[in-house]
């Protein structure tokens, strides 16, 4: 059974600076309507954060703090309550301390989709899709064993590339000048060293490669003749060989620095900074560099275009540098041997010719500072590295062929041989053994990565189906409505793809318009629900029709009524005529409307909920929380006061917007007495000593402000004020069903829901 | 809709391929039960033990 929510209580979060309950029923559909600034978002925010314990714009900008709303009061706590139809519910209080394995199968499941992070998917690169598609389909932890498989493979492959590269270098330090070795061409050197010293040949290269032989064959004398430094030297010098160049690297990194993706990159802090501004709502309308007026929603989704941008130009650029990063250290740590062998030569009185410089330190400040490399002075290094190698090789061919006329020279002769043959075997044995992992590794992984590709296309195919289907719903009679789909690309990419008059278009960006792309990616968001969500039996969406003409909105809000009639929807919009579309073609959705914010009361609701209010201030009294008690009562107070003066038309001054919500209490108290003054003079006379009794506790009792710094209220005043309070907020209501004498009919004929009382009412005793 | 865990779903693989080494399912089942940090290094070692053999 998937969970639908029946009630979401914040505390001090966000928005919020006290608290604020939504109540979705028994889970029921809600249309929640709110212009930008009135907390819509906040209730969007206390959702997520509560099934995957982070908001991820907080966590992008690294403000998960900012959670807690920044004014409330130090001792209040901030958390997020959810009650549901089944076990998901509970109350999270911040900081959250819950482990991230709590979210892993939620995190799993759609649940929300923003405005703001509508495009995304669409925009993401082919391999972010993948990586975010994975994620959902819940094949993360087979995605990362591939990726630990791939770093295996890699490391195995250069593992062997290295073993190669050395039995190079020890096959070349048995070579004669321009002789090609093998087994026949070295047993042929032990047949002349064995024959001038008189001893028998070796049976094979094993048994020569092996210690125990040259003791056995020449006796204790053996001993004597183990290869001295200078032997060693010569040996060294015998092995050394240039490492491989890839010109072709040099060559890309040279025309990726001319091109347009170069000039992106200095650009990548500005566009964050851009990007971070948008996200944060902090572009009011001017752009913040040059002060010019901006269409902020054309200017959001061009910074976003530029990052998406600029992010593929650094990975790109990253590919490249990489390569020829490596390449350079190699060469430093070549020179550096190199040199080495140089003074060990001079200290053995042999010259060798003086080292060219390796041009490593040009190219990591080419790479580091984005300039063009000089192909032409790595390609005349190598030469000359090659020319000096060849050299020195040569100086330790002469150097090392003695005149075999004493049986020591020959000894010596022999124990190199034998050590270098020894070396070669070793390095032989070990290519060998990594060339069967890699080839192993190489096949696991290979058939690992397309039988997961496989499995993923399966999957996609059933999903794009289903996208198609409600993307049609959303466009009927369009030619693509039936030819959208989500294609695997290469071996870890996936891209959406539609058929347009004829032709396969993958990403449809270049054919589709941008409502057609947000309709897209809202297609795939509800199949993607439907399809895989198991937990989760409610859908978010927070303005998310930014984009959609009159038409359309009406389609998506039949969509939602009827196609989705068996999930809980929850719509955040602060479109009215979406609000309206979802109103007329969802009547038994639950609506709601903010009408305000402010700093010290939050969100604003056409819903007045003066005896909740009354119920926490007396858990508070109840609690020795008297401080507390007393804000609360001076709140219901004013929602009290708000309710009877919109339900009875109160004459108060009318006011712009949003200003309506933030009146002064005494403002409030006159316009209940002029309009009962008008309308109902004997329940004002009634009820007048007890509003003069209020007035008094709101410029004391319920003054919190100035208790904050003289001093608290007693909890009997307290007490006394709130039973002044309910007293008013029971004067409107009938005694027998408890609902409002103005429930039914205007001021002038209201009426309760039973019918049995009426307006006036009779006042209170 | 079942999502393999990451040791199903190798497994089911490497009985799919022929010619493999001997224990070598039975030593992934081993890396993968451990929560190693470097399980790539784990898995190199694998293949270099197994091709060692």
């Amino acid at each position: 059974m998937t969970e639908k929510v029946q009630r979401l209580v914040m505390h001090a979060f966000r928005g919020v600076p006290a608290e604020m309950t939504v109540d979705f029923g028994k889970g029921e559909s809600i249309a929640i309507y709110g212009d930008n600034g009135t907390g819509k978002s906040t209730i969007a925010d206390a959702l997520e954060w509560y099934f995957t314990g982070e908001i991820e714009l907080l966590s992008h900008e690294g403000r998960q703090h900012a959670v807690r709303h920044v004014g409330s009061d130090e001792a209040g706590v901030t958390s997020v309550e959810v009650m549901t139809n089944g076990t998901l519910g509970g109350k999270v209080v911040f900081p959250d301390e819950r482990q991230p394995e709590a979210f892993q199968a939620i995190r799993r499941e759609t649940f929300l989709l923003r405005g703001r992070t509508l495009a995304d998917f669409i925009n993401k690169t082919k391999t972010e899709k993948w990586k975010a598609l994975v994620q959902i389909l819940g094949l993360d932890d087979i995605e990362s064993l591939r990726e630990d498989l791939q770093r295996a493979r890699n490391e195995l492959r250069k593992e062997s590339k290295a073993a190669e590269e050395q039995v190079r270098a020890y096959r070349g330090a048995l070579a004669s000048a321009g002789e090609q070795v093998t087994h026949e061409t070295v047993l042929a050197s032990f047949q002349q060293i064995c024959g001038m010293l008189g001893v028998d040949l070796p049976g094979s290269l094993d048994q020569a490669a092996d210690p125990a032989w040259l003791a056995t064959a020449v006796g204790a004398s053996a001993g004597d003749s183990e290869p001295s430094d200078r032997e060693s030297l010569l040996a060294d010098l015998r092995t050394l060989s240039a490492p491989a160049f890839d010109k072709s690297a040099l060559e890309s990194w040279n025309a990726l620095v001319g091109s347009k993706r170069a000039r992106l990159l200095p650009r990548a802090s500005l566009v964050r900074e851009a990007k971070r501004l948008v996200d944060a709502q902090q572009i009011d309308g001017r752009c913040p560099v040059c002060g010019q007026t901006v269409d902020v929603k054309k200017l959001a989704r061009s910074i976003e275009s530029a990052l998406v941008d600029v992010m593929e130009a650094a990975q790109e650029f990253e590919r490249v540098r990489d390569p020829i990063t490596q390449w350079a250290a190699e060469l430093r740590a070549g020179h550096d041997r190199r040199s080495a062998l140089h003074d060990r030569a001079r200290a053995s009185a042999l010259e060798l010719p003086p080292l060219p410089s390796p041009p490593s330190e040009g190219l990591q400040r080419c790479v580091g500072s984005l300039a063009p490399v000089d192909v032409a002075a790595s390609t005349a290094y190598l030469s000359e590295l090659r020319k000096w190698d060849q050299a020195v090789r040569r100086v330790a061919q002469k150097t090392s062929a003695p005149e075999a006329t004493t049986r020591d020279s020959q000894l010596m002769m022999l124990a190199a041989l034998c050590q270098q043959v020894n070396m070669w075997r070793s390095a032989e044995r070990r290519a060998a053994q990594a060339l069967k992992a890699i080839t192993l590794a190489d096949r696991v992984f290979e058939a690992y990565q397309a039988k997961q590709k496989d499995d993923l296309a399966e999957l996609l195919k059933r999903i794009s189906r289903r996208v198609a289907h409600i993307y049609g719903a959303l466009h009927p009679g369009e030619e693509l409505a039936e030819a959208v789909s989500i294609e695997p690309w290469t071996a870890k990419g996936v891209e959406l793809a539609v058929e347009f008059y004829g032709t396969r278009q993958r990403p449809p960006h270049g054919v589709l318009s941008e409502s057609h792309l947000n309709s897209l990616a809202i297609a795939l968001f509800l199949a993607m629900a439907e399809e895989f969500n198991a937990q989760l039996g409610f859908l978010l969406l927070d303005d998310v029709i930014n984009s959609f003409d009159v038409d359309h909105r009406g389609r998506l809000a039949e969509l939602l009524a009827d196609g989705f009639a068996d999930w809980q929807v929850i719509v955040l919009t602060h479109d009215q005529q979406f609000f309206e579309h979802l109103s007329r073609r969802a009547p038994s959705w639950r609506k709601l409307e903010l009408t305000s914010w402010s700093y010290d009361a939050g969100p604003r609701t056409t819903q007045y909920d003066a005896s909740g209010i009354l119920a926490a201030a007396r858990e508070r009294l109840a609690s020795g929380d008297v401080h507390g008690a007393a804000t609360k009562a001076r709140r219901a107070l004013e929602e009290l006061l708000q309710e009877v003066c919109e339900a009875l038309w109160a004459p108060l001054p009318f006011r712009r917007g949003q200003a309506n919500d933030r009146r002064e209490i005494g403002e409030l108290f006159k316009g209940v007495r002029r309009t009962l003054k008008d309308r109902a003079k004997t329940l004002l006379e009634s009820t007048e000593p007890l509003l003069k009794n209020l007035e008094a506790d709101v410029g004391a009792t319920l003054n919190v402000e100035v208790h904050g710094s003289r001093g608290r209220s007693g909890s009997n005043e307290v007490e006394a004020a709130l039973k002044r309070i309910e007293t008013l907020d029971a004067t409107w209501s009938c005694p027998k069903c408890r609902t409002r004498v103005w429930h039914r009919g205007n001021p002038e004929a209201g009426r309760c829901r039973c019918g049995q009382s009426a307006f006036p009412p009779a006042p209170v005793a | 809709m079942h999502r393999p865990s990451a040791q199903e779903f190798l497994l089911t693989l490497l009985e799919s391929l022929e010619d493999l080494p001997p224990d070598i399912a039975r030593r992934f089942t081993e890396i993968l039960k451990e929560k190693d940090e470097n399980r790539a290094q784990a898995i190199r070692r694998l293949f270099e033990d197994v091709a060692g053999d």
